[in-house]
C-alpha cells in the first residue's frame, strides 16, 4: 500500500495544473483502449455465434465459466438435470433487465435458444429438441439425446430480447450484460459503455474502446501508448516496451499431428511419438511461449494423467521400429517403410515451423518425413491418408469426442485419421450421456488414456497467448484460453481495474 | 445522339461481362465459404449446423440458379446481402466507398501534381543530376511494395517521431460525428502518402519522356531559335504536350490506386473498400464481391472517360479526333 501512495505522490508532482491528467490517478481512469482483434464481422448477435469466446459484453448468459473452468450462475439461479440427462430445467433471476428497460423473461430465453437452433450461425444448438417456458422464470430444455456438455451452451449463448431482435439487431445489440453498445465502425473500433443497470458487479471502467488493428499496428499502438493492452503473436512479444509488461496466458490452444489410423502404422506412430523433442519445439518455434503437449486438453480439468512420454529419444524410437521388424535394406539411413508426408496449411508460419522441425527430429530415428505446405482444400482431400499438423483447443470437452470417436471419422475435419477403438468410443459415449459432471470428467480422462496406446494423434505443443499489458492495468488471473488468441482474454473484463 | 447511346451499351456490356466473369471465377474457386466462415471452430460446429449455414446463405441452390436470382434482384436495384457482414451489400459499399474515396482522392491529387511537376523538371534537365536523382527515385518507388513502404512510414512517423497516428480514420475512441476535419486529415496523411507512392512513378517517368520528346520537336527548336530559354519553353510550350499522357495515365491509374488502397488500408487499419475486397474474396462472399466488382468497373470506366475528356481539353489534336 505504501508503494502505491509513493507512486501517487510522484504522479501528483507532475500534475500541479489542476489535475489535468486526471486519467493517471487512482480510481480516476475511466476509459480503456484495447487492441486484441476479435472483431465479429457479422455483428454482435449471440444467436449467430457472437460471444462464444470471452465476454459477450452486451448480453448475459445463463451460466458463466469460472476460473477453474467449472460453471457458475449468471442469469440462472439454479439448474437441474433430469430424465436421464435429456431435460434441463433452469430457474432465472427476476431482477435482470435489458438496456431498453424491459425485463428478461423466460420467453426471451426460449426465443434465444430456438432462434439459435434454427439459424445457421457459429453457435451449434442442433442437439436441442425444444425449449419451453414452464413458468415466468423457469425454462425447460429438452434435448434429442442426453448431453452432459449442454452446460457449455448455457455458459456461452447470450440471451437476446425477443421484442428487439430484428434484422439489424447485430448492428445495434441490446442485452442485459455488463456493457451497453455505443458505436461500431467496422474494421476500426467498437466503443462500449458501462451498463449502470447491470444486476451484477459493475465494471470499474465507464467506457472501453476495442481497436481492430493488425499485428504490427497493434504493437506500434502499444509503443506509443495509444492502447493499454495489445494481443500480439509470440514472435512479436520479445521486445521491451516502457510502461508495459508481457503476459503469457495459458491456453488449450494446441498443435498436434493427426496420423492416418492403420494397423501396420502403429509402430511408426509410437516411434514418432517418442522421437519428437517437444521442449525443443517450444523453445525453437514458440520462442519459449508454450509447453509440451501430450493430450488435446492439457490445461483443463478433464485432462488425463499419465499421458506424458519420454520423448526426444530417437534411439528408443528406432528400437520400436526394429523390434517390429522394420529394416533399412537399401542403406539410405531411413527404415524402408518409415515414410510420411506431413501436411500443414501453407500460410501458417507456426505450423510450418513445427512441421520442418519434426521432420528434422525424426531423421535420427530413421523416419523420413516430407513436410508439405498446402491449402485447406488440398489438406481436406489428403487428411485421411497423410499426416497433418492440426490445431485444436476448446473449453468444451465435446472436442475430445469429435477428435477420437469412430463415428466422427469423415465428418468434416473431425477425427481425420479415421481412428476407431470400441473401448474409447464407449468412454466417450458415457461421458456425453451422463448427467453427473464428475462422472463425465472421469470418462473423458479414461477415453484419452485408452486412446494413448494407439497414438492416433501425436500432440506437440500447447501455446501460450501473449499480450502486452500496461503496468497500471490489473486484469486479474486470466482464464485458460481456447484456440484463438485475443478476444478470450475479455472473459474477466468486468473485473479489470486500474491500479495507478 | 448515337455516341452516348453507344457508350451506354458499352458500359452495360462491360458490367455484364464483369459480373459473369467474377461469378465464373468464384464458382471455380476451391474455397468453401462455409468452411472459411467456420474456420477455427471446425470441431465445434456439427455437419447439421453447416447445412443450416449453407441454407441461410442460399448455397444449397445450384450455382446457375443463384446467379439468375442475383441478376433478377440487380434489375430491381437490390445488390443482395453480404454473407460475411450480415448487412445489405449497398450499405457496405457506401460505407466503405466514402472512406476509400477521400483516401484515393488525396493520394491521386498528390501523385498527379507531384509526378507531373517533377516529370517536367526531370525532362528539362535530361542527363544532369536533377534528372538522374529523380529517375532513380522513381524507379525505386516503382519497385517498392506498397505494404513495405507503408510499414516503413508507420515506424518512422508514427512510432519513432510520433507525428502521425498509428491507425484508423479518426482518433481512437471518438464517435463518428465527433472527429474534426483536421483530425481526419491527420489520420489520412500517412495512408495517402503511402498510396501515392504507387501512382507517382509512372506519371513522373512518362511526363519526363514526353517532355524530352517535346523539347526535341521542331516547334521547340523554333522557339529556342527565337531566344526562348528552357524554363519558359517548358512552361509555355512543352507542358501542354506533356500533359496528355500524364492526364491519361492519371485517370487510368484509378484501377491501380484501388489495388494499392487495399494494401495501404491494411497497414493503417483504414476501413475502406480494399479491406472489404480481401475479406469478400478470401471468404467467398459472392454477393459482396460481385457488388464490389461492378462498383470498381464502373469507377474505372468513369475514370477512363474523364481521362479522355481531360485529354481532349488539353490537346486540340485529340479533340478533333474525338469529333471525327
Amino acid at each position: 500500500m505504501l508503494g502505491v501512495v509513493g507512486v501517487l505522490a510522484a504522479c501528483g508532482g507532475n500534475t500541479t495544473e489542476g489535475g489535468a491528467q486526471g486519467n493517471g490517478q487512482e480510481g480516476q481512469r475511466t476509459e480503456l483502449r484495447l487492441a486484441i482483434g476479435g472483431e465479429s464481422e457479422e455483428g454482435y448477435d449471440p444467436t449467430l455465434g457472437w460471444g462464444r469466446y470471452g465476454s459477450p459484453l452486451f448480453q448475459s448468459t445463463l451460466l458463466t465459466r469460472e476460473d477453474d473452468l467449472g460453471f457458475g450462475y449468471d442469469l440462472a439461479t439454479s439448474y437441474d438435470v433430469s430424465n436421464g440427462g435429456r431435460t434441463w430445467t433452469v430457474e432465472l433471476r427476476d431482477d435482470a433487465v435489458f438496456t431498453d428497460g424491459e425485463p428478461v423473461t423466460a420467453e426471451d430465453v426460449v426465443y434465444t435458444y430456438t432462434t439459435a437452433a434454427e439459424q445457421g450461425g457459429l453457435t451449434d444448438v442442433t442437439g436441442l429438441d425444444r425449449a419451453e417456458a414452464t413458468g415466468e422464470h423457469t425454462v425447460e430444455f429438452t434435448l434429442d439425446t442426453p448431453r452432459s456438455t449442454f452446460a457449455d451452451r448455457l455458459a456461452t449463448l447470450g440471451i437476446v430480447p425477443e421484442h428487439a431482435h430484428d434484422e439489424d439487431y447485430a448492428l445495434h445489440p441490446i442485452g442485459s450484460g455488463p456493457f451497453t453498445f455505443v458505436d461500431w465502425q467496422r474494421g476500426q473500433q467498437l466503443v462500449v459503455e458501462r451498463n449502470d443497470d447491470y444486476y451484477g458487479d459493475k465494471p470499474s471502467f465507464e467506457r472501453i474502446t476495442f481497436v481492430f488493428t493488425g499485428e504490427d499496428a497493434s504493437l506500434a499502438a502499444m509503443r506509443t501508448g495509444a492502447v493499454d493492452l495489445a494481443g500480439v503473436p509470440s514472435t512479436l512479444a520479445t521486445q521491451e516496451i516502457d510502461g508495459a509488461r508481457v503476459v503469457a496466458v495459458t491456453s488449450v490452444d494446441n498443435r498436434g499431428i493427426s496420423m492416418p489410423y492403420t494397423e501396420d502404422g502403429l509402430p511408426l506412430r509410437r516411434a514418432l511419438n517418442v522421437a519428437v523433442d517437444r521442449e525443443a519445439l517450444v523453445e525453437g518455434v514458440l520462442e519459449g511461449f508454450g509447453t509440451p503437449a501430450y493430450g488435446p486438453a492439457d490445461a483443463t480439468p478433464w485432462a488425463a494423467e499419465g499421458l506424458e512420454v519420454d520423448d526426444a529419444d530417437p534411439d528408443a524410437a528406432r528400437q520400436i521400429l526394429t523390434d517390429a521388424g522394420w529394416r533399412d535394406e537399401d542403406g539410405d539411413g531411413f527404415l524402408d517403410d518409415a515414410q510420411l508426408t506431413l501436411f500443414y496449411p501453407a500460410d501458417d508460419s507456426l505450423r510450418r515451423g513445427l512441421a520442418l522441425n519434426v521432420a528434422d527430429q525424426a531423421k535420427d530415428a530413421g523416419i523420413e518425413i516430407e513436410p508439405k505446405g498446402a491449402s485447406w482444400e488440398v489438406i481436406e482431400e489428403r487428411m485421411h491418408d497423410d499426416a497433418v499438423v492440426f490445431g485444436w483447443g476448446s473449453l468444451d470437452p465435446t472436442e475430445i469426442y469429435n477428435l477420437y470417436h469412430s463415428e466422427e471419422g469423415g465428418q468434416g475435419f473431425n477425427n481425420p485419421g479415421g481412428y476407431a477403438n470400441p473401448q474409447v468410443d464407449e468412454h466417450l459415449d458415457a461421458a456425453v450421456q451422463t448427467a453427473d459432471p464428475d462422472r463425465a470428467r472421469g470418462q473423458w480422462q479414461q477415453a484419452q488414456q485408452a486412446a494413448a496406446e494407439d497414438v492416433p494423434w501425436i500432440w506437440l505443443v500447447n501455446l501460450e497467448h501473449t499480450y502486452y499489458i500496461a503496468d497500471c492495468l490489473d486484469v486479474g488471473t486470466p482464464q485458460v484460453e481456447p484456440h484463438g488468441h485475443g478476444w478470450p482474454i475479455t472473459a474477466g473484463i468486468a473485473d479489470w481495474t486500474w491500479t495507478c | 445522339m448515337l455516341t452516348p447511346l453507344l457508350k451506354l451499351l458499352r458500359v452495360a456490356s462491360l458490367m455484364v461481362a464483369v459480373a459473369l466473369g467474377s461469378f465464373a471465377l468464384m464458382a471455380a474457386s476451391p474455397v468453401d465459404p462455409v468452411q472459411a466462415y467456420v474456420g477455427a471452430d471446425a470441431v465445434n460446429v456439427s455437419p447439421e449446423q453447416r447445412e443450416e449455414i449453407a441454407e441461410r446463405w442460399g448455397l444449397d441452390e445450384p450455382p446457375l440458379q443463384r446467379l439468375a436470382a442475383w441478376a433478377g434482384n440487380i434489375a430491381t436495384g437490390d445488390l443482395g446481402r453480404s454473407q460475411i457482414y450480415n448487412e445489405p451489400v449497398i450499405d457496405v459499399l457506401l460505407d466503405r466507398a466514402a472512406a476509400t474515396a477521400s483516401l484515393m482522392l488525396l493520394a491521386w491529387a498528390f501523385a498527379g501534381v507531384l509526378g507531373f511537376g517533377l516529370g517536367l523538371l526531370a525532362g528539362a534537365t535530361q542527363g544532369r543530376w536533377p534528372d538522374r536523382a529523380l529517375s532513380w527515385w522513381a524507379y525505386l518507388l516503382a519497385s517498392a511494395p506498397t505494404f513495405w513502404v507503408g510499414l516503413l512510414l508507420l515506424y518512422v512517423f508514427s512510432v519513432w517521431l510520433q507525428w502521425t497516428p498509428v491507425c484508423c480514420a479518426a482518433p481512437v475512441g471518438t464517435l463518428p460525428g465527433d472527429a474534426t476535419i483536421l483530425e481526419r486529415l491527420h489520420h489520412l496523411i500517412l495512408p495517402a502518402a503511402t498510396l501515392s507512392v504507387v501512382a507517382i512513378s509512372p506519371v513522373l517517368l512518362h511526363t519526363r519522356q514526353s517532355t524530352i520528346e517535346a523539347l526535341e520537336s521542331d516547334h521547340a527548336t523554333f522557339a529556342r531559335a527565337q531566344g526562348e530559354r528552357t524554363p519558359g519553353l517548358v512552361v509555355r510550350r512543352v507542358a501542354r504536350n506533356a500533359a496528355g499522357p500524364a492526364l491519361m495515365l492519371q485517370f487510368a491509374a484509378f484501377s491501380e490506386l484501388f489495388g494499392g488502397s487495399l494494401l495501404a488500408e491494411q497497414v493503417f487499419t483504414y476501413p475502406g473498400l480494399g479491406e472489404a475486397t480481401t475479406h469478400a474474396a478470401l471468404r467467398q462472399d459472392v454477393p459482396l464481391l460481385l457488388g464490389i466488382a461492378l462498383f470498381t468497373a464502373a469507377f474505372v470506366f468513369v475514370g477512363n472517360a474523364l481521362g479522355n475528356l481531360a485529354h481532349a481539353a488539353a490537346d486540340p489534336r485529340v479533340r478533333e479526333e474525338v469529333a471525327q
